[in-house]
């Protein structure tokens, strides 16, 4: 094979890789996308819970030794939990037009949470049970990471259930309701706080499964993940258009992907400069983002 | 059936509602009428819970309704539309509908697992029924926002009945309508209350409360300055100086002629 075509093959592969990954960050954007679509509040610890129920699921694994499969479900519904206490906490008592205590507060609760983990595991980094990691697909000259090709069915599958809870189920259509018309929604019987906290669940759910899939393709999890996936998902989601699933989900992908291009030609130490350069282009260029107007609201 | 007393709402320093005392009997096709300002909206907010009050109480079928979150006050049968039509614009005709038709026993009740997804055969069949009703059948599909907006209008009258309620309070239904159109809402308002709704109406447009109405209130700066039939408060001088400036000695009627 030729030079040129070797590394034809080699650039494909690390953005197929890259956007194996990039679901993981699409189902955080999803997550933020969700909350600030159904409030237009930012929910800060939206990541931070996302790996507390890693935490959690990671217990199970050390203490009684559960099968990584249930480890994964038992994070994604800590995860859900969490999601619920910090809509009770942060979100339900605060005024609803009142968006910068709301953000205070869940920026404190997501240090807090943090904080939590950093002092039971002694911020020391553990490991994390994956599945399929010895497997290895040949695709020609690709190969594919068996553990990276479960991430990426286990994160479409996630997106894919929230689409249809949203799009097809009578709660998701509470959902939107309240997010588009909440006055409205209340006065067709919907109870707003009710399904508030149920779409805080939801999108604690995803974040679960986020979570851990993160953890379970690097293998470890530690209280460090949380700011750079904070981070991620913040500019997934403000990239593909704040309270923007669709937007969310190709902006993960993208993010994903072109993470590893940078990787890939510039090294690891300069990547995650160009991902917030990417921002940066959208922010001036496009500042609502790949399917900015698709806001819901009068 | 809907009982108001001494129900006042003040803003800061402003009294848009003062003491108003106020009973609408079942079945009835009530008015509520009075020039910009007066409150009339404030008092339907009151009713249906947008607002909380400042003093006096809503019974609604016997129930002490203050206090109480609007999506309870729907359950409990006081359903409303809005004077600035607040449709769900990014769900379809038919999903507004379900919305508001299901909401009460299913979205956010109990029903936690059994009949979350797709609609029931029954749910369907009222939906058809609401959608024929409104005239709205071929449009089921089409985006909320997309509708003109005499069609908006008739959705929102269509929503509120979805929810089945005892008692309709119509915020303004006939601004912007055309003369045809106000007929045909007049027809569609007595429908409603034959099948056994109790109406409030608030409204400008004085064709509609004057063809349509039974008894009307007329408020003014937030007190009520009449109470009768159509006729009689057509007559009523302090009516026709509210309406009309403080000399009421080159009044005009009260028929909508103007």
């Amino acid at each position: 094979m030729s030079d040129f075509l070797l590394e034809f093959v080699e650039i494909t592969q690390t953005i197929g890789d890259g956007l194996f990954f990039g679901t993981t960050y699409a189902l955080i954007g999803i997550g933020f996308s969700l909350i600030f679509g159904a409030m237009r509040k930012l929910n800060m610890t939206y990541a931070a819970a996302s790996l507390a129920g890693a935490y959690v699921g990671l217990a199970a694994f050390t203490f009684v030794n559960a099968p990584a499969p249930v480890v994964f479900l038992i994070s994604a519904f800590a995860s859900g939990l969490v999601g619920g206490v910090v809509y009770i906490t942060c979100f339900r008592f605060i005024p609803i037009n009142n968006h910068l205590a709301a953000l205070m507060a869940s920026i404190g609760a997501l240090f807090f949470i943090d904080e939590i983990v950093v002092h039971t595991t002694d911020g020391s980094p553990l490991t994390f049970p994956a599945m399929f990691d010895d497997v290895m697909f040949e695709l020609g000259p690709y190969g594919i990471r068996g553990d990276l090709l479960f991430v990426f069915a286990v994160c479409i599958a996630g997106t894919v259930g929230l689409l249809y809870v949203l799009y097809r189920s009578r709660l998701g259509l509470a959902t939107r309701a309240v997010s588009q018309q909440d006055v409205a929604a209340q006065l067709c019987g919907i109870d707003v706080h009710r399904t508030n906290a149920v779409t805080f669940m939801l999108a604690g759910l995803l974040g679960g499964i986020a979570g851990a899939m993160t953890a379970a393709s690097v293998g470890v999890l530690s209280p460090l993940i949380t700011v750079p996936l904070t981070v991620k998902g913040l500019i997934v989601s403000v990239i593909g258009g704040l309270g923007s699933i669709p937007g969310a989900i190709v902006a993960g992908l993208l993010v994903g992907g072109l993470e590893n291009v940078f990787l890939y030609f510039r090294g690891v130490n300069e990547r995650d400069m160009y991902v917030l350069l990417l921002l940066f282009v959208f922010l001036v260029f496009r500042p609502n983002g790949i399917f900015g107007s698709a806001i819901e609201r009068d | 059936m809907l009982e108001l007393r001494g129900l006042s709402k003040h803003f800061g320093g402003v009294k848009a509602l003062d003491g108003l005392d106020l009973t609408v009997n079942e079945g009835d096709i009530f008015g509520l009428i009075g020039p910009n300002g007066s409150g009339k909206s404030t008092t339907i907010n009151l009713i249906c819970g947008v607002y909380g009050v400042t003093a006096g109480t809503v019974h609604f079928q016997g129930d002490l309704m203050n206090g109480k979150p609007p999506h309870q006050r729907l359950r409990a049968g006081i359903a409303r539309t809005f004077q600035n039509i607040r449709l769900f614009p990014n769900l379809t005709v038919w999903q507004n509908l379900w919305v508001a038709q299901n909401s009460p026993r299913d979205v956010s009740a109990q029903g936690f697992m059994p009949r979350w997804f797709g609609a029931t055969r029954r749910t369907r069949e009222e939906i058809a029924g609401l959608l024929e009703l409104a005239d709205l059948g071929h449009k089921s599909d089409e985006l909320a926002s997309n509708l003109a907006f005499g069609e908006q209008r008739r959705l929102e009258f269509a929503r509120a009945a979805a929810a089945r309620p005892r008692l309709l309070l119509l915020d303004e239904p006939a601004a912007g309508m055309s003369r045809a159109e106000i007929d045909d809402l007049s027809l569609r308002i007595r429908r409603v209350r034959d099948s056994g709704v109790t109406i409030l109406l608030v409204e400008h447009v004085m064709e509609l409360v004057m063809g349509v109405t039974e008894q009307i209130v007329v408020l003014n700066f937030g007190h009520k300055i009449a109470f009768g039939t159509p006729g009689e408060v057509q007559r009523n001088k302090d009516v026709q100086a509210a309406y009309l400036g403080t000399s009421s000695s080159e009044s005009q009627p009260l028929d909508g002629s103007v």
